[in-house]
């Protein structure tokens, strides 16, 4: 009886306090003149703070059957359910110009996130088709923006491992993230191509262990040479990217990029917007890499943890943006 | 040649007259022939076994062997004789008689006997041999002048054919006419003719070729021209003769090479034999004396690589009892230290709580004052009590009290304690195959969207009595060199196979050829997984054993194909039971108090 009891108490008190909460957002209500959309509207700045607020807690959270169902419509129908909510909350659109603007660009971003995930995942379950001609075209696009100097000989060539793909034909490696993978990759390439050309130049160079002079004398010649060796295997880029689309789109579909998203793009995020946070990340983990210092490449699991872990941490902040610094992206970004 | 038939004067002539009795006594107990010593003939079947009653041979089974005792058995009764353990019984004294290697073969054959018997085989025969034999021999080394019977002849007269010595012959041929014979040297002395039996006049001169006439071909000059074989082929007596001997000269010539290899064939036998029984030598040492040395057969080194492996493994067997017997008494030692240590500390307690209680007893007997006074210290009192039966509720909630030891032996003997067994296993393979798909298919059982692994997977899946850490490494071409990283101290390899891509086959064989080769990977499992069985067109399991050519490959180690789809889950369980039952020996045996009083 005793945990009937609690359960009961429990009960009564998530009740009390939801009624508490709407009894004093009616309160506030009346002696603001605003409800709670214009509040959150007028005192927080635009962007994750306000978008994530009004998404989670106002509409969500409300017991309205429009507010509930605003954050799931379509695109086109957004203007249309803008103006019922105003309607709904008795709202004059001529006094208050600004509000519906800015609910207008939060539901936007809202709705886009949710668009670009099923997007994103529609290309990832796209696999990589060595028949359709276009998706040929993409892959040695790939080899020309990373490659320029060097034309490739064949199209199953040794000389994908130069660029880091595993085998002789990189139609293999795409196998979990299909299209994107590809998408991805060919964005860094094209858009931010000196990093990229950095990045795979750093993959490629084998990059001697520095022994002290010190250490050098405990260790034989032997040892010496194999840990040279063992440093000598930098990662693979391509696969290496394939990784971080991975992590991204895990970022992505977890719902973390939101911060980085309603910061950045003022109205829907795009694809181009989720290709450039791609690109950010390569560009952070190479740098990451190279901080940690791994012995080896059989390390990358574990650096990659701590930096997926660094990534989440730093999205926490409500004003993080991942931006990558590159001319194309700054027409995009909004802050 | 005859005379060579009879064996040379032997070495056993002297052991003849020792061995007399030995024959004799094993004859005279045959109950036929008692007594009867009558003539040569009747004395050959005299020679009988006293076991089978059959006559003794010269050669074959019913040759005469000599037992320890001194009685003789034929060869064949000694093989039916009952073998007690390496040794015969004498049927006629219950001796025993160890046998060799060779059994019956190896024991000494009765040469006096033998002997007796050739003799008296030879006597039989002497009956009428005797006649041809003098006249031969007489024949050949004396033969009488014709003129005195006291001289020795040494010519021939072809004309008037008699045997002369030459004294003779110059008296008999002293006449000018006389003179003329031609005389020949006995040796030269020409063949008498033979007459023909028909025409008795006539000496045969042909030989007749025909077909039909091959059972008497001799013919005189009249047979020839008028008798039966009038107008039949014909060639000449001496021409024919002389090539039927040159033709028979040829043959002998041939069975002199046979014999040479039959006594080739005997030699050698002799050594193999030797060389398998082993036995003393001599030698001759540095300073030219001769002394015997013991050279061990090839039986005697079989025997012993026999004895030195069966007592290599007692030693193994006998160090890993050892082992096994220490990590149970570790573990029986820790585990009773705890619980002793419980002990101590529930006595503490129970001191600690009865300490208490009789401070509490005693305050309640005290006056208000006083007890008011030691409220402070009662509720402290109570408060640290308190405190200890909450840790005392954790401690037995989380301790289960059990006396049972569950002890699981591996394949390697070595034991384990406690109801899992871990197990390090390592995933390999190419590139794509689906090595991290499978691991987390076990792992969390559902499918992951697969990317290049880079660098390595670990996790842990407890599977039966069994926790596998599975090292799941990267396929990549760069990253194979760097597998030899994860071998250490790994009991499986896991090695996953892509059913559906034919073309990479020969590129697995040839790093599982490779992986095989390790020298830390020689004692452990291989389980090949051919993944991907799901897609259509996959090759079959059987097409991959053949294509990996794995029966070649995986010679003398164990090993086993399972075809899985790490989509489904399918397959990968049964490899896992696999592998259980080769690292696991026994199933999990708990020993506790029920099992101690049945």
């Amino acid at each position: 009886t005793l945990s009937f009891d609690r359960m009961f108490v429990q009960v009564c008190l998530y009740f009390y306090c939801k009624c508490l909460w709407r009894c004093l957002k009616f309160v506030v209500r009346k002696l603001t003149g605003r409800c709670e959309l214009q509040r959150i509207c007028y005192n927080i700045k635009p962007g994750a703070s306000r978008t994530m607020k009004i998404a989670e807690t106002s509409l969500r959270g409300s017991k309205n059957k429009l507010l509930q169902t605003s954050v799931g419509v379509h695109l086109d129908a957004i203007e249309k359910t803008i103006d019922d909510i105003m309607e709904l909350k008795k709202i004059n659109p001529d006094i208050n110009p600004q509000l519906g603007v800015s609910l207008q660009a939060c539901l936007l971003q809202i709705v886009g996130y949710r668009n670009l995930i099923a997007e994103v995942e529609k290309l990832r379950r796209e696999p990589y088709d060595s028949e359709n001609p276009q998706h040929e075209e993409l892959l040695l696009k790939l080899w020309k923006c990373l490659k320029p100097d060097s034309p490739l000989e064949a199209r199953i060539s040794k000389q994908w491992c130069e660029i880091g793909f595993q085998g002789d034909d990189p139609k293999t490696d795409f196998r979990g993230m299909g299209l994107l993978g590809l998408y991805n990759l060919l964005y860094f390439a094209e858009w931010d191509s000196a990093v990229a050309q950095q990045v795979l130049s750093d993959s490629l160079q084998p990059k001697y262990r520095e022994v002290t002079k010190e250490e050098l004398s405990k260790i034989s010649k032997a040892e010496w040479e194999k840990k040279k060796f063992d440093k000598a295997i930098g990662y693979s880029f391509a696969i290496v990217g394939i990784n971080i689309t991975d992590l991204a789109y895990n970022l992505l579909v977890s719902g973390a990029l939101k911060t980085h998203f309603y910061n950045v793009a003022p109205e829907a995020p795009t694809l181009s917007h989720f290709q450039q946070t791609f690109c950010y990340l390569m560009h952070e983990f190479h740098k990451f890499w190279i901080e940690e210092d791994p012995l080896d490449i059989m390390e990358f699991n574990r650096v990659r943890e701590k930096f997926h872990k660094r990534i989440l941490k730093q999205l926490q902040n409500p004003d993080m943006a991942l931006c990558p610094h590159f001319a194309a992206s700054e027409s995009l970004v909004n802050i | 040649m005859r005379r060579w038939l009879v064996p040379p004067p032997f070495p056993n002539m002297a052991a003849m007259s020792v061995n007399k009795a030995g024959p004799g006594a094993t004859l005279d107990t045959g109950p036929r022939h008692s007594g009867s010593r009558g003539p040569a003939g009747a004395a050959v079947k005299v020679l009988e076994c006293g076991v089978c009653e059959d006559v003794f041979s010269l050669q074959g089974d019913k040759v005469p062997r000599l037992l320890l005792c001194g009685h003789t058995v034929c060869h064949d009764c000694l093989t039916r004789l009952p073998l007690h353990g390496r040794a015969v019984r004498c049927p006629f004294d219950r001796q025993v008689t160890e046998l060799g290697d060779s059994g019956v073969w190896g024991l000494k054959k009765n040469f006096a006997l033998l002997e007796l018997l050739e003799r008296l085989q030879n006597g039989s025969a002497g009956q009428y041999g005797t006649t041809e034999e003098a006249i031969g021999q007489s024949g050949e080394s004396i033969i009488r002048c014709d003129e005195d019977e006291a001289h020795v002849a040494s010519v021939y007269c072809t004309v008037c054919a008699t045997h002369l010595c030459a004294e003779c012959s110059q008296l008999t041929h002293s006449t000018k006419t006389l003179a003329k014979h031609r005389r020949v040297p006995l040796a030269e002395k020409p063949h008498e003719k033979t007459m023909c039996c028909q025409h008795q006049v006539h000496a045969i001169e042909f030989v007749c070729l025909e077909e039909g006439c091959q059972t008497s071909p001799l013919m005189c000059c009249v047979c020839k021209e008028y008798g039966k074989h009038q107008g039949h082929k014909h060639s000449v007596l001496e021409p024919e003769a002389n090539q039927i001997r040159a033709s028979i000269l040829d043959m002998a010539h041939c069975i002199r090479t046979f014999t040479e290899e039959i006594s080739d064939y005997s030699r050698k036998l002799v050594r193999i034999v030797q060389q398998i029984e082993g036995g003393e030598q001599i030698v001759e040492d540095g300073a030219g004396m001769a002394h015997t040395e013991h050279v061990p057969g090839t039986a005697e080194n079989a025997r012993s690589c026999v004895r030195a492996y069966f007592s290599d493994l007692h030693e193994t067997l006998c160090r890993q009892e050892e082992m096994a017997l220490s990590v149970v008494d570790v573990h029986v030692r820790e585990k009773l230290i705890w619980l002793r240590q419980q002990q101590e500390d529930m006595t503490i307690l129970l001191s600690q709580v009865s300490t208490a209680c009789l401070h509490c007893e005693k305050t309640l007997q005290q006056d208000d004052c006083r007890v008011v006074l030691a409220k402070q210290e009662i509720t402290r009192l109570l408060e640290t009590l308190q405190k200890q039966q909450q840790q005392f509720t954790e401690l037995a909630d989380h301790i289960q009290l059990d006396a049972s030891i569950p002890v699981t032996f591996t394949k390697d003997n070595r034991v384990h304690i406690g109801p899992k067994m871990e197990i390090r296993v390592v995933t390999l393979g190419l590139d794509g195959a689906g090595k991290t798909t499978i691991l987390f298919k076990l792992k969390q059982d559902e499918f992951m969207q697969p990317i290049p692994t880079i660098g390595f997977n670990v996790e842990t899946v407890e599977y039966k009595n069994l926790k596998f850490t599975i090292w799941d490494v990267g396929g990549k071409h760069k990253l194979r060199p760097l597998w030899k990283h994860y071998y250490l101290n790994t009991q499986a390899v896991v090695f996953v196979v892509d059913s559906s891509h034919k073309d990479r086959v020969s590129e697995a064989h040839s790093e599982l050829a490779k992986l095989l080769t390790e020298k830390e990977l020689r004692d452990a499992l291989l389980l090949i997984f051919a993944n991907k069985q799901d897609v259509v067109g996959a090759l079959s399991i059987e097409e991959i054993t053949e294509m990996l050519s794995l029966h070649k490959l995986c010679c003398g180690r164990s090993w086993y194909i399972q075809g899985c789809d790490a989509r489904s889950g399918m397959g990968l369980y049964e490899g896992l039971d696999w592998l259980s039952r080769q690292l696991v020996a026994a199933v999990l045996i708990t020993i506790n108090l029920c099992s101690e009083h049945t």
